[in-house]
């Protein structure tokens, strides 16, 4: 069990999502998936097992009893016991510990994974918390000050020592290029005006989406129908800012949605920081696909050899 | 900062008729690397198809009028591939009756701000106005956009209303609403730019249920006064 002592800005349970959008519930899930992977990776969890999202700022959680945790992610400071330790690898925290994660300068989120998982409400086959409807992880909310979280059960295994090579992480610069592909309601004229130049990530910046600044002329079409979302799209509202959607965004939508995010580069939309900078970059389906199966391919790679690890108990 | 930023838009941010589609041809329009949105007059009897039997590769089939959108692995199958998948799969299907849902009633406190502005619209008195809704045979044509919210098809030309100019940034949990050729209830408090005539104690979205959600694509609604 692990008793929250400070909550931290936004911090919920978040697994791989569900897929009931045909119900018109959103997807929820880790926003930084390649987080919540490699975290669970690193002790020794499946890929989509429940762990816990932070925001900006952390959580601070003593521990009831021994726990192996990791943080995957933005570069949060992490202390234990008032020590500084490092991200990006198993770590023991003993019963009686304390764990305090502080800020970050750079990127939004990260994933803290405890082996066995965390417990929470199972909600359409996933714990991930949707704040927006209020349900899923714990109690549909964000963890509140005297929380008592609770694992589930783990078979005992060794730590292991492999820390990550940070270019396996998402990128969390302040400036960032997403990849984007053009939909049907890409007029020429607006896609020029999309791809020209950079956009500031406005303050409005929550797991429902990424707001920009600037605005641009927004083709005002009152006969759109409402159509199906995806996340990673980028709709376009009458104001002419437009609004990057994440995993807990409304499932249709009735705004014209000119381009949508590459799927390589939605962990990277997640990172997007207020303040921060973003350009779109065109690319085809064939470039898209091409470097989602290299991602995939050094995801899968480093899972495997995690694995590996465990299973010697190195 | 984060937790109550964005508005996003609610499909109840949209007017209009259907009409994607000329004749019973099937159109494809691929939404990024991992998504294919098909418009089909068959959309209702391809989302039943997918979900009895899944294409290789899909995900998830999401509805909305005359539209199936699949959302797919990438690593697994291709937009092309599964176009042709999706063609073939449409020429063995034939149209379903339609009306086989279930008759569901749904009582009404009307007064909402807008009730008085939409009677006006039409040209009637509020009374007549909202007799006038309640006499109408509505359809749950799709579910989207937040869990429980349903739309409804059945409004005739007169009743559909424009939206508002800027949509109301919070629309209270079960508010009735028209917008364009729709009728809705926002089961959750959300940003909404459809006309609010008045609302609803039915808890269109309850995880205490069997059945967490209160209606189904096909179902018959009828609004009554509460």
């Amino acid at each position: 069990m692990v008793e929250v002592l400070r909550p931290g800005l936004q911090s919920t349970l978040q697994d791989a999502g569900r897929r009931v959008r045909a119900l018109g519930i959103p997807s929820g899930g880790a926003a930084d998936s390649v987080a919540l992977r490699l975290a669970n990776a690193l002790v020794g969890n499946a890929a989509d097992a429940a762990a816990l999202e932070i925001t900006l700022s952390g959580p601070k959680l003593r521990f009831r009893e021994r726990a192996v945790v990791a943080l995957c992610g933005a570069p949060f400071q992490m202390k234990l016991e008032g020590l500084d330790v490092p991200l990006n690898r198993a770590l023991t925290v003993q019963a009686g510990e304390t764990l305090d994660i502080g800020g970050t300068s750079l990127g939004m989120r990260a994933m803290l994974a405890l082996r066995g998982g965390l417990n929470g409400d199972v909600v359409f086959g996933s714990r991930s918390t949707d704040l927006r409807s209020g349900f899923g992880g714990r109690q549909g909310r964000t963890i509140q000050k005297g929380d008592e979280l609770t694992l589930l059960p783990s078979e005992p295994r060794r730590v292991i020592r492999a820390s990550l090579h940070p270019s396996l992480l998402t990128s969390v610069a302040n400036h960032q290029v997403l990849r984007v592909l053009a939909t049907a309601e890409a007029a020429p004229a607006l896609l020029a005006d999309l791809t020209r130049r950079a956009f500031t990530v406005s303050t409005q910046a929550d797991r429902m989406g990424v707001r920009l600044q600037q605005n641009l002329s927004a083709p005002h079409d009152p006969a759109r129908v409402s159509l199906p979302n995806v996340t990673g799209m980028v709709q376009l509202p009458p104001d002419g800012r437009p609004i990057l959607l994440l995993p807990d965004s409304g499932t249709h939508g009735g705004y014209p949605t000119p381009l949508v995010v590459a799927r390589v580069d939605l962990p990277r939309l997640a990172q997007l920081r207020p303040g921060g900078t973003v350009q779109f970059k065109l690319v085809n389906a064939g470039q898209a696909t091409a470097a989602l199966r290299e991602a995939e391919k050094t995801l899968r790679q480093t899972e495997l050899t995690l694995q590996w690890l465990h299973a010697q108990g190195a | 900062m984060t937790g109550n930023a964005v508005t996003g838009d609610t499909g109840a941010s949209d007017a209009g008729t259907s009409g994607t589609v000329a004749g019973d041809v099937a159109g494809f329009a691929p939404l990024g690397d991992s998504a294919l949105m098909v418009s089909t007059p068959l959309a209702r009897e391809l989302l039943l198809s997918c979900q009895a039997a899944p294409l290789s590769g899909v995900l998830e089939a999401v509805p909305a009028l005359n539209v199936v959108t699949l959302l797919f692995s990438p690593l697994e199958t291709t937009a092309t591939e599964l176009q042709d998948a999706v063609q073939a799969r449409l020429a063995a299907l034939s149209p379903l009756p339609v009306g086989e849902g279930r008759a569901l009633h749904l009582p009404v406190r009307f007064g909402g701000p807008d009730l008085g502005w939409c009677a006006d619209f039409t040209g009637q008195s509020v009374d007549r106005f909202v007799d006038e809704l309640c006499s109408l045979p509505l359809t749950v044509a799709f579910l989207g956009y937040t869990p429980g919210f349903a739309f409804l098809t059945g409004l005739p030309a007169h009743l559909q209303m424009p939206r508002l100019r800027a949509p109301r940034e919070r629309v209270p949990a079960g508010s009735v609403a028209l917008g364009g050729p729709w009728a809705g209830v926002y089961p959750t408090e959300t940003p909404g730019g459809w006309r609010i005539v008045g609302s609803t104690d039915i808890k269109l979205f309850d995880l205490a249920r069997a059945d967490p959600v209160w209606w189904h694509p096909g179902d018959g609604v009828r609004f009554s006064r509460d």
